[in-house]
């Protein structure tokens, strides 16, 4: 994400960079023009000036031919020598207007031209006055001789003014070249600096480019690389990708969601109404509104629904979607499509199974019920007819007979336990009875009540602890010790009088022995330990597993089904249960239960 | 036991389809006492009959078989107990099985004892001689969970 930012951010910067160096160009193209416009305007200038240098000289060589002709028409007589004074008052007027035009913007020239356009008048006069005294003859007269000098006077004031006014054009230009001319003298090293500076930020825009270059190539290859990864994840999990651009309604799908719909990739357009024909008919309402909701509420819900392949096998999607808001406020939702066919086929199977697993075990339960409901009945009547006929026909019996009878009598009564014991053993079931709060003192009492007359026949001891309640499955807890407590008594030693202890402590998960994963911290720990003929306890594990017997039948009146019964109890309450066996010392059988 | 001649015989009535268990009983309460004066239905439809006809000879005491073809001993007590006229009838369980929820539910419905019929004939006489002085001793009978069960 931090380069990306970075990018963002740079954009940002380029964008400064550029606004400045736009800027910076205007500026520059700003300052050559004022100085171009500065540079023709002194160009003007001189120009000007040396027209009102010309005009002037113009002006002033008139005067003087006018001059020399009024010398050389007096001297000769020739009134050819008239003819320049009378062009040049022709031209002096021109020559005047244009100087007035020259230099209408200066009102020191202007008043410079007023002034000496009154001489030049006067001159002019005096010229008249003069060349008509010449003409009378008149060249020796005071008055010719005063014109003459006054003449020379005012020509003389003329060329001083004409000179004035030259240098005051000359001081002008001066000034403005002086002006200009430093203006001008920067222009370059200005443009220098502007040049270096925005050589600098090409140069530094250069650089950030570059580096955002670099770092979108990097972002393109991880980009490509997650794409490469997502098509696989798709292609592996059986899911498609697509787009819904919500402002311009398009849609964009990914390869493998064309695949799924067993389609060549991007072979048709992506659009509502193309997806929609692999839709199956049944379900087209259903996902019709569920994408109508979409649209409304900008947001999709996993739905479920089932599409029909070109070759005709039906697929179960799943499909979920969420709407994202792009860095340019664009709205899309992103969605996918999972192929869950296999998953809904693997839970049809299970269900399947399950209802298979079910019916057996119904049927195993209603063979466990026959077996030892329906066996019983017939064993009973076997064992009241033995005892009628030792009660009413004894006296008849042969010894033969009476042992006969006996050993029937045994057998029966054996058979009798064993089918008692499977009896118990099917119905210690967990779903039959809830738990419930229980005081587990009180189930050990009714369970050595239970006991009472083969405890006073052994001259037993028995004591116990006090255990705290429990929720428990109360008969099952009851049957639990009387099959412990039966168990010891059973197989105590000769000619010792049994002796159980039954302890209580809590122990936490960590420290029971062999169980790995448990839900439960603490669990509450009964002890039964007895010292009775024990076990070899290579023989442990195998105690508790149904028929197994370590003694023959002659010996114990065992039917292997007591542990068994005990082990499904405990399990039931989601406790585990173990043996230690010392031979010819006795055995301890610890139960534990998930303190809850 | 023994029962003082002026006192009417009592009227024991038994519901079982095992003609070898309907034996056992009859020659276990002759042997028991001559003041009991007992019949015997096969199945439940019988009982119900028996028990509905109009001139009918109520009894004292039903002992009663669960598993009976036609209509089971459950059926059986159930209709007994929501009669007007049988309800008062105190019914004991006479039965091969013994299973915990099944005389939990037994008990719910009013039945008084629950007996597992003994494979000894001896204990065939004990718990119908404890049955007897149960309900003898108990006029208005009723009976508490821990005792509802008559062991041998």
């Amino acid at each position: 994400m931090m380069p990306f930012k970075s990018i963002y951010y740079s954009e940002r910067f380029l964008k400064i960079i550029f606004g400045f160096s736009l800027f910076m160009v205007l500026v520059m193209g700003g300052i050559a023009y004022k100085h171009i416009r500065q540079l023709s305007r002194s160009t003007a200038d001189v120009q000007h000036n040396y027209e009102v240098h010309l005009e002037l000289e113009k002006l002033l060589s008139a005067l003087k031919d006018a001059e020399s002709g009024k010398r050389g028409f007096i001297i000769s007589r020739d009134s050819t020598f008239l003819e320049p004074l009378l062009l040049s008052s022709l031209e002096l007027d021109k020559n005047m207007e244009h100087l007035k035009f020259l230099t209408k913007d200066n009102p020191e020239q202007q008043k410079n031209i007023a002034e000496l356009k009154a001489k030049i008048v006067k001159s002019l006069d005096i010229f008249k006055k003069t060349l008509d005294l010449a003409a009378t003859d008149n060249l020796n007269s005071p008055e010719f001789i005063a014109g003459f000098r006054e003449g020379r006077q005012t020509m003389n004031s003329v060329r001083f003014k004409i000179i004035e006014m030259t240098t005051h054009e000359s001081d002008v230009l001066g000034t403005s070249k002086e002006k200009s001319s430093k203006n001008i003298s920067n222009t370059p090293m200005l443009l220098y600096y502007v040049l270096i500076l925005s050589l600098l930020i090409l140069l530094l825009t250069y650089l950030q480019n570059s580096k955002n270059l670099k770092v979108l190539k990097e972002k393109n290859e991880l980009l490509e690389t997650f794409k490469k990864s997502t098509t696989q994840s798709e292609i592996i999990s059986k899911h498609g990708n697509w787009i819904w651009h919500i402002e311009e309604n398009t849609f964009e799908y990914s390869d493998n969601l064309y695949r799924l719909l067993g389609e060549e990739p991007q072979s048709f357009e992506a659009n509502l109404a193309n997806y929609m024909d692999f839709v199956h008919p049944d379900d087209v309402d259903k996902l019709t509104e569920q994408v109508n909701k979409m649209m409304e509420n900008e947001d999709l819900p996993f739905i479920h629904y089932r599409i029909i392949q070109k070759n005709g096998s039906i697929k179960h999607f799943k499909a979920y979607g969420k709407l994202l808001i792009d860095s340019d406020g664009h709205k899309k939702i992103l969605g996918t499509t999972a192929d869950i066919t296999d998953e809904i086929e693997n839970y049809r199977l299970i269900e399947k199974r399950n209802l298979e697993l079910e019916r057996s075990n119904k049927e195993l339960s209603s063979f466990n019920y026959v077996a030892s409901h329906d066996l019983q009945e017939p064993l009973r009547k076997i064992q009241t007819f033995l005892s009628r006929l030792e009660e009413k026909e004894q006296d008849h019996l042969s010894n033969n007979g009476k042992v006969y009878i006996e050993r029937i009598k045994s057998s029966s009564t054996r058979m009798r336990s064993l089918i008692d014991d499977l009896l118990q053993f099917s119905r210690t079931n967990r779903s039959e009875e809830a738990l419930e709060d229980s005081n587990i003192n009180i189930l050990l009492e009714t369970a050595k009540h239970d006991l009472v007359e083969i405890i006073s026949d052994k001259r037993a001891r028995i004591s116990s602890d006090f255990i705290p309640s429990m929720k428990v499955i109360p008969f099952q807890i009851k049957q639990l010790f009387l099959n412990l407590m039966s168990n010891s008594l059973k197989y105590s030693r000769e000619l010792t009088a049994p002796v159980i202890t039954i302890t209580y402590s809590q122990t936490k998960a960590s420290d029971l022995p062999k169980i790995k994963y448990s839900k439960h911290n603490l669990y509450h720990t009964i002890t039964v330990k007895d010292n009775g003929i024990g076990f070899d306890q290579d023989y442990a594990e195998k105690i508790f597993i149904l028929f197994n017997r370590l003694h023959n039948k002659n010996e114990y009146s065992g039917t292997g089904i007591g542990l068994s019964i005990c082990k499904k109890i405990v399990e039931n309450h989601n406790g585990y249960i173990t043996a230690e066996g010392d031979i010819n010392n006795g055995s301890i059988f610890t139960i534990y239960l998930p303190l809850s | 036991m023994k029962y003082k001649m002026e006192k009417p015989k009592l009227h024991l009535l038994l519901a079982d389809d095992d003609i070898d268990d309907c034996d056992f009983f009859k020659e276990a309460t002759d042997e028991i006492s001559d003041a009991c004066n007992l019949s015997i239905v096969h199945n439940g439809v019988e009982l119900m009959n028996f028990l509905s006809s109009e001139n009918a000879d109520l009894p004292n005491l039903i002992f009663l078989d669960l598993n009976m073809p036609r209509k089971s001993g459950m059926e059986c007590l159930a209709e007994i107990k929501s009669s007007d006229q049988l309800s008062q009838i105190p019914i004991i369980i006479y039965s091969t099985s013994l299973d915990h929820t099944v005389v939990s539910e037994l008990y719910q419905m009013g039945a008084l004892h629950y007996i597992q019929k003994p494979a000894e004939f001896s204990s065939i006489k004990t718990v119908i001689e404890k049955a007897l002085l149960l309900f003898n001793a108990n006029v208005t009978p009723t009976c508490s969970r821990e005792h509802f069960i008559i062991q041998p």
